[in-house]
Formats: C-alpha cells, structure tokens, sequence
C-alpha cells in the first residue's frame, strides 16, 4: 500500500503536464479569441487585460510546475518518516509578501486604466439616450444635440427614435472618430448595455441615469446584447452597432429626421426600417 | 419440560426509521446531511445538464426561455443552498466533536432542528415547479425588480432561502459553542484540526452574514405581497439596495462555500505527504483573514450598476488573494519535501489545489476593474465560479468523502473506481468549464436560453457541454463503489490512512458517545505523536 509501481506515477505526471499544457494552449486560444476593441477605451482595457493575463500566466505556471514538481520528486520511495517541517518566519514572510506585491501592483494598474478610460464627452457632442425595456432598445438622438450636425435652433423636444423589437434587432448609428455620450435608462428591470467591441458594458437601471463615452475608430457592424437578466426574452435583447463614416450618419440622421419628425409624429420603427 | 420465560433486559430500541428521525446523535445528523445534500447534488446536476443540452446547438429550442430562465435559477439555488452550504454542515456535524474529542455537538436538540428544516425548504422551493408560473426564474441573485415579477414560485424561493438560513444561523452558533466551550483536555486552539479552524471561520460568517440576507429576503417578500416598495424607485425605493444587501450576505458565502473544502484538503494533504500542515498558524491568520475581508468585498459583483465606489472595492477584492495565495503555499509546502502516496482522497485534494489554483488566478482578472467591464455577466464568470465551487469544493467534496468513508461507515471504497471516479470528473470538469473562459472573452453572456447562429460560440458550446455528460458519467463508478462497499463487511481499523486527528483514535464508526478514553493531545496532530510515541508540543 505504501509503495506504488512506477508507471502509476509516470501516468500522474503525464496526465498533469498534460492539462497544464492544455490549459496554456487554452488560454493561448483565449487571447486569439479576446476582441481588441473598436474605441479608444477599449484599446486601454485590452491593453490591461494583457498585461493581467500575463501575470496570471506566469503565476499559473511557477505555481502549477511547483505542484508538478513536488508530487513527482516527493512521491513516496521507502517507509522513512520525512523531515517534520512545520514552517517558519521569512518563508512565511514571503508567502505574504509576494501576493501582496502582485496585488498592489496590478491594483494601481487597474486604477490608471480606470481613470484614463473615464471620458468626458464635450458637451457639443453627440448623445444618445439608450432605453432598455423588455425586451428590446430604444435608442433616441435629439436633433439638438447631433455634435457636428446639431441644429442649434431644433425643437428640444425634436428627436429621432429607433425602437427594435425581440424579432428585428435595432441598430444603433454612431459616427467614427468622434467621441460618443450614452445616457442609459430604464423603465422595467434592470438591463445592461454591452457592446462586446466596447469591451464595456454599463447597466440601466431604473430610477437613474447612468452614462459613459466612447470613441469608435473603426467602422462596421458589430453585434451586441443585453447583459443582465431581465425576463423571458433576455437572450433575445439584440442589437447591432453600426459605426459610419461622418456623412454616412448624416445622411441617415437627415433620412430618419424627414421620415419620423418630417410628418410630425414619432412613428415607432426599427433599425431595419431604417437602412 | 416447563419453561420460564426471562425478559429481556435491554435498552428500549426504537424503530430504524424512528430512531433516525427522532435522533440528536451529531453522527446520524451529519450523515443525514450527507445524504440530503447529495440527493440535491443529483437534482442540480440534472439541472445542469438540462442547461447545457439547451446551450449545445445554436438556436435550440430544447426548453423554451421561460423554463431555461428556472432551471438554471433552480440549478444555482439547489447546489448553493441545498448542497454545499449544507453539506460542510454535515461534514462539521460529524468530524468537529469527533477531531476535538466531544461526545457530541453542544446543543444536540438545536442540531436536529438544523437538520430537520432541511427538508421542508428543499420540497418547497422545488414545488414552484408545479405551481402556476412555474419555480423561481430570477436567477439565485433575484435581482428585483425583476425578482417582484415572477409567480408565486418566488414567493415559496424567498421562504425556503429564509427557513435555510435560520438553519444555517442555529447551525453555526452550535458550531462555535461546541468548539469554544467542548474541546478535549490539551487541545488549545491553536491544536485543533485545521478543518475545525474552517468551520469556525465559516460559522461566524454565517453568524454574522446570514441575517443580512434574511432581513433583504424578508424585504423582498414585502415588497412583492405587500406593496413595501423597499426596492422600487417609483415609491422612493432603491433598485441597487437590494444588490448591496443580497451581495454582502452572498459575497462571505461565497466563503461558506468553500473554506470548508479547504479545511478537508488540509487534513488530506498532511496525511499522505506524511508532514504536518506546513504553516498551520499562517493557514488559520489567512482564513480568518478571508472571513474579514470577505465582509468588505462585496460590490466587486456590483462595478457595472455604475453605483460602487470602484478603487475600495477593487483594492479589496485585489487583498483578499493575498490570504488565498498564502493558502497555496501551505499546500504546496505541505507536499515539499514529503512521502507523498496517491490514494483517491489524495487526488481529490491535488485536484482541488489544481482547480482552485485557476479558480483563484481566473478572478483577478475581474478584480481589475476595466477588465471586469467587459467580463462581468459573461460566461467567463461562469468559469470563475465553477472552478472555484465544482473545481473546489465539490473536488473537497468527495475527497472528504473517500478519506472519511472508511470512519463513517466502516469500509473502504474500492481505490480503482475511485481513480477512475477521480480521473473522468477531472477531465470532465475542465472540458466542461475551461471553454467558458473563451466564450466569455468571446462576448458569451450568462443566463441566456439562446444565441444566435453564426455567434461563433458553437464548437466551444458543444465542448463544454460533452464536458458536462463526462462529469455525469464519473458519478457511475462512485455509485458502484458505494453500493460494493455497503455490500461488504465494516472491515475497517480505527485509522486506516495512519492520520493525525482524534476522529481516528476511535473504532470505525464510532459508538455512541464517540471515545471509551482520549490520546492525549500536546500538538495539533494527537495520534502521529502516540505513533511516534512521543509529544512534540507545539
């Protein structure tokens, strides 16, 4: 019982290489997969996630080959009762002091990266007010308050809305290269804003306005959802964010504006509808 | 020939099924608990893999949303609250008196009640499925308003959370009267076992946590039946209260659910690497340090409501992998430099440090908080939490399990099946879980019943979920080695692992009442002094 044939261990040894391997090439794989981001923010939070993950890497692999390494070397040989350590001061002192290391330093990196991704648009620039309900988006631009585009002398109340519905994604129009504001609201559950290419999501939550600003800088459809159970139809929350070069999302604004504000009426349409 | 009939003379004997519903013997307690939680470890697995069939294939239309959005809040709420809380109770009703010498738990009346509330809030939370509207379907967080919509499933949810939690609280309070006041002759608290340091650490959690949650519970209630609007906005409520209240309960459970399962693979470890637990006083300063902070980390689930005080909870859920990695340390110190065998409670335990090691380097990456706003609510968290409470505590589970089976139950279960048990629940679990890790970063959010064809999350889908079919099927030779063992003899010696702690100073199992006399304890490891025969203080 005390002593086991060799094979068993080589087996051990191998299946735990094995899955240490596996979980390098995973988390290679996870990084090929990992969007790079479509704003100036996101580009600073990939650059942290890389920097996160490579400490994690390291740490995995000192850690993981450390236990590989103890479980093959140490593995029982004869009856002989091993020296009876129970620890001691610096060592001990160490297993402190390294993780508290780490911790403070990937901490203060976190917090830069916070503090550098939290932009304030110029009040010039373009807002949209984002209503999650379920189980869809509304996404309204007031024509006051297009940045380039506004109409200074526009009817306050003057907006264009896009209202998607859980069988027709709507799709949400923004400029590249020009810093976007979102105000999030809601009016049922909580929801939450996820652009996957923001590498951000911001929850709407009723009875507050939250808010956040990004600049796209890369044009194209990206798909999105809602992140945050809200009911039976959650994973049904779509939409698509359409990032357009700057007369392109004139053209589209001056479109929408003569369909929906141009009869007088805010007629209910989806993004579809607006292509 | 006439004769006389002599009566017998003998105690009264109840009834088999009287005797075990009527007892307050921690033993048949904690193996009660034992079998209660496992049944509901059953249960969540089939809920389990009714999520994972429903997430196989794109656009599947296996379950429809509305009971997707059950199972999966039923599968949550039967493996937190009905299996691993529970199940370190039923582990602690058995091994605490037993490792500090007690002939029982303090309050063996109170114990009983813990157990016996049990059942009624498990029936109860589970006939939501048969009433109209259908079980709980907020997800284990009930994040209201969403949670003041949903039937009156919710309703029987909130009253069963509230009946487990009083079980819990009564519970702990045992636990800690017991190992304050019932420890053996010799045994300080810096000599008890370190499974015991864990369930202290837990029980004062559950102390200190549990009512916070029962008074958000009760809330809620009122807020749904009552029009309290505690958490509606539109009669001066607060949608984000619930969330600091129901966290900072379920952030410290978080705890609950797993220090235990660390204090089992620190009993395990010492014993087949044939050294003391390196760092046993570092070890107890880093579990009592997981329990304080734990207190202070709890908006870290909250950074994307947009309402949290980022850098504190940030740099406090970035402190509190500090006392975990002091953990690793003392397990792999443990093993340096040992005589280490590899017995299936052994694997287990390697497995944990394994999992845990990811469990604990994958959570990091939502510690930073921009990373986390991408993260957050993806299935990246799904992993997280998998490799923390299956690749943890369920790998603490049954590790516990093989190494105490032979104590509780006199026999052994069969090695081959338990290597074999070990080696297809270790390569099911991370096929299963190491995949959401990718989906997550792939933009995958959790709790949707469907997703799109062309998403690209598929292959990995449909990964994860063979994984999942993998870890059913390794229950089978842990059925078989259970029914083989129970077939034969109780064969068992007193302490057949050569261990280090009172519970194996006894017979297996152990008669009423525990011990006929004490070792006596000098360190935190009584029986390899008698082995040694000697006292090496401590």
């Amino acid at each position: 019982m005390l002593s086991m044939p060799l094979p068993r261990h080589l087996r051990l040894l191998a299946v735990t290489l094995a899955s240490g391997l596996l979980a390098l090439v995973a988390i290679g794989t996870a990084s090929a997969i990992q969007p790079r981001g479509i704003t100036d923010e996101a580009h600073k939070m990939n650059d942290l996630f890389w920097i996160v993950l490579i400490v994690a890497l390291v740490v995995f692999v000192l850690v993981a080959a450390a236990l590989v390494y103890a479980l093959v070397r140490y593995r029982r040989k004869d009856d002989e009762l091993p020296e009876q350590f129970h620890g001691g001061g610096k060592i001990e002192v160490a297993m402190v002091g390294v993780p508290v290391l780490i911790v403070i330093a990937l901490f203060t990196i976190s917090m830069l990266t916070l503090i550098e991704i939290d932009d304030k648009a110029p009040d010039d620039a373009l807002t949209i007010e984002v209503t999650g309900f379920q189980f869809s988006w509304q996404f309204a631009y007031k024509m006051s308050d297009l940045g380039t585009n506004s109409d200074p002398n526009a009817d306050p109340d003057d907006a264009i809305s896009i209202i998607g519905t859980p069988q027709n994604d709507p799709i949400l129009y923004l400029p590249v290269d020009e810093p976007v504001e979102f105000l999030l609201k809601s009016n049922d559950v909580i929801h939450s804003f996820y652009v996957k290419d923001f590498l951000y999501k911001l929850d709407l939550i009723p009875g507050r306005v939250n808010s956040f600003t990004v600049t796209p800088r890369e044009t194209g459809d990206f798909s999105a959802q809602c992140a945050e159970l809200c009911g039976t139809n959650h994973a049904l929350m779509r939409f698509v964010v359409r990032v357009v070069e700057r007369d392109e999302f004139d053209a589209w604004v001056a479109q929408e504006a003569a369909r929906q504000l141009g009869e007088d009426t805010l007629v209910s349409s989806s993004g579809k509808q607006g292509d | 020939m006439a004769t006389v009939e002599v009566p017998q003379l003998s105690g009264y004997h109840r009834p088999a099924v009287l005797d075990w519903i009527t007892t307050v013997d921690h033993k048949k307690l904690g193996i009660l608990y034992l079998y209660f939680t496992l049944f509901f470890f059953a249960v969540g697995g089939v809920l389990a893999l009714l999520v994972r069939t429903q997430l196989a294939v794109a656009d599947n239309s296996f379950v429809g949303n509305d009971l997707y959005n059950q199972i999966f809040t039923m599968h949550a709420s039967a493996m937190l609250f009905l299996f691993i809380i529970p199940v370190w109770a039923g582990f602690g009703n058995y091994l605490v008196p037993l490792q500090i010498g007690a002939a029982d738990m303090a309050f063996p009346r109170i114990n009983a009640l813990s157990f016996w509330m049990l059942p009624p809030a498990g029936i109860l939370m589970f006939a939501g499925f048969i009433v109209d509207g259908g079980a709980a379907d907020g997800g284990w967080t009930a994040y209201s308003p969403l949670a003041q919509q949903t039937g009156v499933g919710m309703d029987m949810w909130i009253i069963a959370v509230i009946v487990l939690g009083m079980s819990s609280t009564i519970g702990a309070a045992n636990f800690l009267v017991t190992m304050f006041r019932m420890r053996a002759p010799g045994m300080t608290m810096f000599r008890m076992p370190i499974f015991c340091w864990t369930m202290l650490v837990t029980a004062l959690l559950q102390l200190l946590a549990t009512p916070v949650l029962a008074a958000a519970l009760v809330m809620l209630f009122i807020d749904r039946n009552y029009g309290g609007q505690f958490f509606d906005p539109n009669g001066g409520g607060n949608v984000v209260l619930w969330q600091n209240v129901f966290w900072f309960y379920s952030h410290p459970a978080v705890y609950i659910m797993i220090l235990p399962g660390m204090g089992i693979i620190s009993e395990i470890l010492p014993v087949f690497s044939r050294k003391p637990l390196f760092g046993y006083k570092a070890f107890v300063f880093a579990t009592i340090g997981i329990g304080g902070l734990g207190f202070s980390v709890w908006a870290h689930h909250m950074f994307t409501t947009g309402s949290v005080l980022l850098p504190f909870f940030g740099f406090m859920t970035f402190m509190i992998g500090v006392p975990t990695g002091v953990k690793i340390f003392n397990w792999l110190g443990t093993l340096w430099g040992g005589s280490i065998t590899f017995p299936t409670p052994m694997l287990f335990a390697i497995g944990f440090v394994s999992m845990f090691l990811i469990g604990g380097i994958n959570g990091t990456f939502s510690a930073a908080v921009p990373v986390d706003f991408a993260l957050h609510d993806t299935y990246f968290v799904v992993a997280h939490i998998h490799y923390v409470l299956f690749g943890g505590s369920v790998f603490a589970v049954f590790g516990g399990i093989y190494y105490w089976f032979p104590k509780i139950w006199g026999r052994k279960l069969n090695e081959r099946l338990g290597k074999l048990h070990f080696a297809l629940m270790f390569v099911g679990f991370n096929v299963a879980f190491f995949p959401m890790h990718m989906l997550g970063l792939d933009g995958m959010p959790r709790r949707i019943a469907v997703y799109a064809e062309g998403a690209g999350w598929e292959a990995l889908n449909m990964l994860s979920t063979g994984g999942a079919f993998l870890i059913a099927v390794s229950m089978i030779p842990f059925i078989i080695a259970v029914v083989w063992a129970f077939m034969r003899p109780m064969d068992q010696p007193d302490d057949p692992w050569e261990a280090n702690t009172l519970e194996w100073a006894t017979s297996s199992p152990p008669p009423e009442y525990n011990f006929d006399s004490l070792p006596p304890v000098r360190s935190e490891r009584p029986l390899f002094d008698a082995r040694q025969g000697s006292g090496e203080g401590h």
